[in-house]
């Protein structure tokens, strides 16, 4: 039997159609495509692994209520390696190739530089928690919102505990000669000055350097009540405070979460010279006065206890940021599916997303979604299980 | 002020002239200069850390298997990095295959030990001071290493034989001297005292893959202006550079001290570029 060109075109379009009718009901159980680029190898890598048991908890919980409406969340990992290039690498395979419904990250600054503006042209909404100011802006990135602070707010926060709880006006502002060191010192002395402070000494000093003794003496004969160094060099920064210990100087030194990290305290000459050392970290994954954690977070760390994830060799604010992140594009495709557009534009409308990290919201003109209210300072040699003592001077949340 | 100046100056000057020496030892023997000399120190303190504070070995163990692992070191670089180009020295290849073992080298660790510092351990145990051990022990290992080196040269055959070399490699090799051997032993042992600079430096310099750059660099100075092969000029030039750094750090302190560093090393360079020690260059007619 001869099959005429009628024929074969009408049983191609009877194909096609039953093909589109049926998809919907296969889309609905399809998985949703989380893409996800973590550091979890190389320097940079203890963020990213510390993130990581987070955002794995997450999405466990999640598909083990069911999926988001019925659809299991499917986390597709590229690990950056701690290397802009293959972060950027693995964006684009992630986007282009796996067709991802949204991105998650990357959780390093370095990276995310690189990966934002291409993201930024593939149509694909994005999270991530990197610090450095420029990397949420509507105008240029409409489809990437922050779960973090920016730059600006972290040393916010720290140039108000100085300044406006401890009551002190006389600052050095020093920091190491990176990129991230010397830009924060510029931005940050300016906001020192307009909060009434005054700026007795500034410097970058080359962190390689293995006597910071003349720095420190030049603070003290300028004065200083304080000493803010802007570095992630734990080296340096313990440098800094091994040779305060040495001078007897009484000074408080305040600033980046790296002065109360574990490589800072191993090289420490004395456990007691980290005493008066206040870096910055998050109200909610902090213990109050009574050394007791926000009840949220005391339930979300039960959690954590009941799943067996080690809380000793990393942060609770990185394992909460990265539980969040999971939960908070979760709760979007809930509301609205896994269009882009419809994803952003409920993004741009959130108000107060309860995360255990902090209360995330965002506007169609700010994309930035951490408040500065859950922004502290804490004891550097208060940690216990991930978390510090809030800084004194901090009252109840 | 002047104290912490001249104390904290001269010890890292001779870590920096224990590297300069590094540096000749190599050159004289094969008149290569091999940018390996800071990674070696680099590795002596992070070999130091790796043996006594995370494996646990006594002291003493872990200082002789960090020298023996610098002088391993040394070993691979003259046969991975330097024999390969000793025909075409005229060509300078030796500059890029030693740069590009020293970053294999410096990457590995970073890879393998830590991108941050870590901890070096407090060799003695004194109690903490103005003239503490960290400082007094770098000067104590360079005021070792120049003797050792005097007797040796002047008091031994090998160490005569190791001088006919950097004298005249042709003529040694004419009167029957093992040269290759001669080299690998040169090489061998540049790399214990690199390795020395960086275990007697650690507690100053901390066990961190970041220190091979900066000794590469700062040690190059005083091979500079203290003449090359030269290891007096090194040990006066290196300890110069110690104190005139600490100097500059407590008068423009930041990185200014860098600036002013390198802008007396140019400064010397042009007006002597033979460098302070060393003798003006003669070409045969």
């Amino acid at each position: 039997m001869s099959i005429t060109r009628r024929q074969a075109l009408k049983s191609a379009s009877a194909a096609v159609l039953a093909t589109t009718i049926a998809k919907p009901a296969i889309a609905a159980k399809d998985p949703i495509l989380i893409g996800y680029l973590p550091a979890l190898t190389g320097p940079s890598s203890s963020t990213g692994i510390g993130i990581n048991r987070g955002v794995q908890l997450a999405v466990q919980e999640i598909n083990n209520a069911g999926g988001v409406d019925g659809r299991q969340i499917e986390l597709i990992v590229r690990d950056t390696q701690s290397d802009p290039t293959k972060a950027v690498n693995g964006a684009a395979e992630l986007t282009r190739g796996q067709k991802v419904n949204f991105v998650f990250g990357p959780v390093n600054s370095g990276e995310a530089l690189a990966v934002v503006p291409m993201l930024a042209r593939i149509n694909v909404p994005q999270l991530h928690p990197c610090w450095v100011d420029t990397l949420a802006d509507p105008t240029k990135y409409p489809l990437c919102f922050r779960n973090g602070p920016t730059n600006q707010q972290i040393g916010g926060a720290a140039n108000r505990y100085v300044v406006e709880t401890m009551k002190l006006k006389k600052v050095a502002v020093i920091s190491d000669t990176t990129g991230y060191g010397t830009a924060s010192v510029v931005a940050y002395v300016p906001m020192l000055k307009a909060i009434g402070a005054d700026v007795v000494y500034q410097a970058h000093v080359d962190a390689s350097n293995p006597d910071v003794k003349p720095e420190m003496l030049r603070m003290q004969a300028a004065g200083a009540e304080a000493v803010m160094p802007w570095s992630v060099n734990a080296g340096f920064l313990s440098r800094l405070i091994n040779t305060r210990g040495q001078m007897g100087w009484d000074v408080p030194i305040v600033g980046q979460t790296t002065l109360g990290s574990g490589q800072t305290k191993a090289l420490l000459d004395k456990p007691e010279h980290w005493a008066k050392v206040y870096p910055n970290n998050f109200r909610p994954c902090c213990y109050d006065a009574t050394g007791k954690l926000p009840e949220r977070t005391k339930v979300f760390v039960d959690r954590v206890r009941a799943a067996k994830i080690d809380m000793n060799d990393t942060l609770l604010w990185w394992i909460a940021l990265g539980y969040d992140s999971p939960m908070l594009v979760a709760d979007a495709i809930k509301h609205v599916g896994t269009e882009p557009e419809k994803i952003v534009g409920y993004l741009n409308q959130l108000k107060g997303f309860p995360g255990v990290y902090g209360d995330i919201a965002f506007t169609p003109e700010q994309h930035n979604g951490y408040p500065d209210r859950q922004i502290v300072m804490v004891e550097a040699n208060s940690l216990k299980d991930g978390a510090f003592n809030m800084a004194p001077g901090y009252g109840a949340a | 002020m002047v104290q912490s100046i001249v104390l904290s100056g001269l010890a890292i000057g001779c870590i920096y002239a224990l590297i300069g020496i590094t540096y000749n030892v190599m050159f004289s023997a094969s008149r290569v200069f091999s940018f390996t000399a800071g990674t070696l120190g680099m590795i002596g303190g992070v070999l130091g850390s790796l043996f006594i504070l995370r494996m646990g070995m006594p002291i003493p163990i872990g200082f002789l298997l960090a020298l023996a692992g610098g002088a391993l070191l040394g070993l691979v670089t003259e046969i991975v990095a330097v024999r390969p180009v000793l025909k075409s020295l005229d060509q300078h290849l030796y500059v890029l295959s030693t740069l590009a073992l020293a970053l294999m080298v410096q990457q590995f660790t970073a890879i393998e030990w830590s991108t941050e510092a870590q901890p070096f351990p407090r060799l003695l145990g004194t109690a903490r001071s103005a003239f503490d051990e960290q400082f007094w022990l770098p000067m104590l290992a360079c005021l070792a290493v120049i003797v050792g080196l005097e007797l040796l040269y002047r008091h031994t055959l090998i160490g005569r034989a190791f001088l006919a070399i950097a004298e005249d490699t042709y003529a040694a090799r004419a009167l029957g001297l093992p040269e290759r051997s001669l080299r690998m032993t040169s090489f061998a042992l540049a790399g214990a005292i690199g390795a020395l600079a960086g275990f007697a430096g650690g507690e100053m310099l901390l066990a961190f893959f970041g220190n091979a750059p900066l000794l590469t660099f700062y040690g190059f100075v005083p091979v500079a202006l203290g003449g090359m092969g030269n290891n007096r000029g090194a040990v006066v030039a290196g300890l110069l550079l110690g104190l005139f750094q600490q100097s500059a750090n407590f008068l423009v302190g930041g990185i200014f001290a860098s600036v002013a560093v390198f802008t007396v090393f140019i400064i010397v360079l042009l007006a002597r570029p033979e460098g302070l020690a060393g003798a003006a260059l003669q070409r045969r007619v």
